[in-house]
């Protein structure tokens, strides 16, 4: 099964993803702040990330920097989540290496669908 | 008592002439150095000199005589004198002159002194009030120039300076309505005594001047601000001796403060007409000044309220999005049946839930999108584009709400080679808007109808009440109508639809709820458009919304307004720039799209052109525009166009322009 990795500071978002990625099929796990995050991103190599931008200590930024410029773990896809809507936003997101970009409030088969773009679906393999 | 000097080293002479002048101070020398030393030490009013002295050579003494301003009488003696010595003398005295005489020689020279030095005076006193009103002319046309408070007293204390010599000057002045500050202007230092001392006068002045003083100033309070001219010497108590004067700065009934100055020297009436003149002469510009600083100071509040208002929504609205997303996320994986089955009931008020977080997050959008206009911070992305897209997909995107409503939206598609300059989402935003409201007012079973067409500035119709928006447009533009047969607006609301918060009174429109934002946010939107958004209605037929957006590739249209400018720049002795800018890679969209004051000059009266090998070109009016303007523009362009490339695009731009209307510029030689 695939791996994916969510990172969000807001637990229930957590919860949702975590629930509807894994009635399709994925194995999620959560952190619930940047540093873990980051730290759970090295342990695992997962297959794909979804980030949060703002988030205590590490915001998601800086995470999507730190993992892109390091070549174990560059070709990791990050779907970045944001309540922001500011072009300049979207500016940084891909100055720091973000796959994909995604503005909340988003909806919830929108983040599947990009997951399945990405990654595939893990049931036909 | 008159003074005389008798130059002479005669006895006989000495005693004849000092009968004559009995009653009169008289003199008399015979050496060079005493002469010198009475004139200076007692500067006689009539010199009479000996020619036939024989100890000094005449000539000399005339010389030294004539640096005072003493009558000098000749007394003419054996040998004759030339004329280069008889004409340095007001009198001459003959040889054979007998007491009487002489005596009478000696009183018309007195009398002669007496209206010369009465003429010198008045000549004095007339240079020093040419000026003095000298001064005060400089000072006024000083004062006029300035709006600064400060910069106003320092004037005015200059003007009194250089027209009555003050040894010292102190001014009360409010810095702020809670901060008043006593500035000294002095030529020689002031003792900490003293200073005590003018604190307290100034503060019993004030008490003493206002009933009801509105600031209590207390020797805590004042503030001291100190320009000495000298400090060699310090000033003490003696000061308060001094001759001074006084006077308000006030206008009408308020009262900005007060001047007071000391001189050693006397003051005349002149000097005080002066003083008083210069300080009226800053009560004005002081009052203007003031009102000058409450304005400033109250817009600066204003601008920081309404930038906190901003970033109170902003921040307010994010903050709201969170947990509004976590709700629905819930609500859509209830509905999806992948929590368990759903009982109908279950469904049919998690779909209500569902319907009102997505109207709740459409409100928080449109507070987030008022809050970013009017902040500036709206980002746009034009390009050149057509219409019908934009009118299907919203079209598309609220059938569903019709068909709620059994309510059919009808469309026909208008010409693909209409094209107007604009982002494409927002203008989905507005019409999104209008078709929902329109959805929202039209009772079941109705119709809307959206139509677009071309149509001049000058032929739209509009409704009075909307004159101020329609009455600027100019030339061809892109006229989007959606018409429904709704409940209608009363004539009075109409241009009130357009207001913020402003939901018009009406039975329906608390059914059908709303930010009440929709249409103010539709209203910028066509403004950053250079567009127009209005109404028309009539009570229970039905309302017709339009907006108009300038349609931007008609070549006709432009050169129409081109021609029209250009005869309008002649025959206002003005200048007109004529700009063209090509370049590929869509270079002009990049250009069009960053964020400043190019766009905004290139959305008025701009033609843009798709040529056949891929540029684009764009052609912008620039009223008013001349040469420098021209070349700045192309530093500005130039330097976008690198930033440009260097993102690793290829644009080869060429820039060009033409000044219309200056004939310096056509005609060289003329």
């Amino acid at each position: 099964m695939k791996k994916i990795l969510i990172v969000d500071d807001e637990q229930d978002i957590v919860e949702s993803l975590k629930f509807v990625l894994e009635v399709s099929g994925y194995t999620c796990y959560t952190a619930y702040n940047g540093e873990d995050g980051l730290k759970l991103a090295k342990e695992l190599l997962p297959d794909l990330i979804i980030l949060d931008v703002m988030m205590p200590k590490i915001n998601g930024y800086k995470i999507s920097r730190l993992l892109k410029y390091d070549n174990k773990y560059k070709d990791i896809p990050i779907i970045m989540l944001t309540a922001r809507s500011q072009t300049e936003d979207k500016l940084i997101g891909e100055e720091t290496g973000v796959n994909e970009y995604i503005t909340k409030p988003f909806e919830l088969d929108q983040i599947v669908k990009k997951v399945e773009e990405y990654i595939g679906q893990d049931k036909q393999e | 008592m008159a003074r005389i000097l008798f130059i002479t080293d005669s006895d006989e002479k000495e005693k004849l002439v000092k009968s004559a002048v009995k009653g009169k101070e008289f003199l008399v020398s015979s050496e060079e150095i005493n002469i010198e030393d009475i004139l200076k030490v007692e500067t006689p009013d009539i010199v009479i000199l000996d020619c036939d002295i024989q100890k000094l050579d005449i000539k000399s003494v005339i010389k030294t005589v004539k640096h005072y301003p003493v009558i000098l009488i000749l007394y003419a003696g054996e040998k004759p004198v030339g004329k280069d010595i008889t004409n340095h003398a007001n009198l001459i005295i003959s040889k054979d002159a007998d007491k009487n005489i002489i005596s009478a020689i000696i009183d018309a020279g007195l009398r002669t002194g007496t209206s010369l030095q009465k003429l010198a005076d008045s000549n004095q006193e007339l240079a020093r009030s040419l000026y003095q009103l000298n001064v005060l002319y400089n000072t006024s046309s000083q004062l006029a120039g300035s709006l600064d408070k400060e910069e106003l007293i320092k004037i005015m204390i200059e003007g009194i300076d250089k027209s009555l010599n003050f040894d010292l000057a102190c001014v009360l002045i409010f810095r702020s309505p809670r901060e008043p500050v006593l500035v000294i202007n002095s030529i020689y230092n002031i003792s900490d005594r003293l200073l005590e001392a003018l604190k307290l006068r100034a503060i019993l002045s004030y008490k003493s001047i206002i009933e009801d003083p509105p600031v209590d100033i207390k020797i805590g309070n004042l503030k001291i601000e100190k320009a000495v001219k000298h400090t060699i010497k310090e000033y003490d108590f003696s000061v308060l001796r001094f001759d001074s004067m006084f006077s308000k700065i006030s206008f009408n009934d308020d009262f900005y403060g007060f001047v007071e100055i000391y001189r050693s020297a006397p003051f005349n009436t002149e000097d005080a007409t002066c003083f008083q003149t210069l300080v009226r002469q800053v009560s004005l510009p002081i009052r203007s000044a003031s009102l000058y600083q409450e304005i400033k100071e109250t817009n600066r509040k204003l601008e920081k309220l309404e930038r906190l208002k901003s970033d109170f929504i902003s921040i307010v609205s994010h903050e709201l999005r969170t947990p509004l997303t976590a709700i629905k996320n819930a609500m859509d994986i209830i509905l999806s049946g992948k929590a368990g089955k759903l009982s109908e009931n279950i469904e049919k008020f998690v779909t209500m839930g569902k319907r009102n977080t997505i109207r709740l997050s459409g409100i928080i959008n449109d507070l987030l999108d008022i809050s970013k206009i009017e902040a500036g911070k709206m980002d746009f992305r034009f390009a050149l584009i057509n219409i019908n897209p934009v009118i299907e997909y919203v079209k598309s995107n609220l059938t569903e709400m019709a068909k709620e409503k059994n309510l059919e939206i009808k469309y026909t598609p208008m010409s693909k080679d209409i094209e107007i300059f604009a982002d494409s989402n927002r203008l989905e935003q507005v019409l999104t808007n209008l078709v929902s409201n329109a959805i929202k007012f039209t009772p079941d079973s109705g119709k809307i109808e959206i139509s677009a067409k071309v149509i001049n500035a000058r032929d739209i119709q509009y409704d009075h009440c909307f004159e101020e928006e329609i009455k600027r447009l100019r030339g061809n533009y892109l006229q989007v109508c959606v018409e429904d047969k709704g409940i209608g607006i009363e004539r009075k609301d109409l241009n009130h639809v357009f207001d913020k918060f402003a939901q018009i009174e009406n039975p329906l429109s608390r059914k059908v709820g709303g930010s009440g934002l929709g249409l103010p946010i539709a209203k910028q939107l066509m403004e950053a458009h250079n567009g127009a958004i209005w109404c028309d209605s009539e009570i229970s037929k039905g309302s017709r919304f339009y907006f108009v957006i300038p349609v931007a590739n008609d070549k006709n249209n432009f050169d129409t307004i081109k021609k029209q400018m250009i005869v309008k720049a002649k025959s206002n002795g003005t200048t007109l720039a004529i700009i063209n800018i090509t370049g590929k890679g869509g270079f002009i969209e990049y250009l069009l799209n960053t964020e400043n004051i190019i766009n905004k000059a290139f959305l008025q009266n701009a033609l843009i052109e798709k040529n056949n090998d891929g540029k684009t070109s764009i052609t912008m009016l620039m009223p008013e525009g001349d040469k420098p303007s021209a070349e700045f523009l192309k530093t500005r362009i130039l330097s976008e166009a690198d930033k440009y490339e260097s993102g690793g695009n290829k644009c080869d731009i060429m820039y060009s322009y033409e000044i219309e209307g200056d004939s310096h510029e056509k005609n060289p030689h003329s």
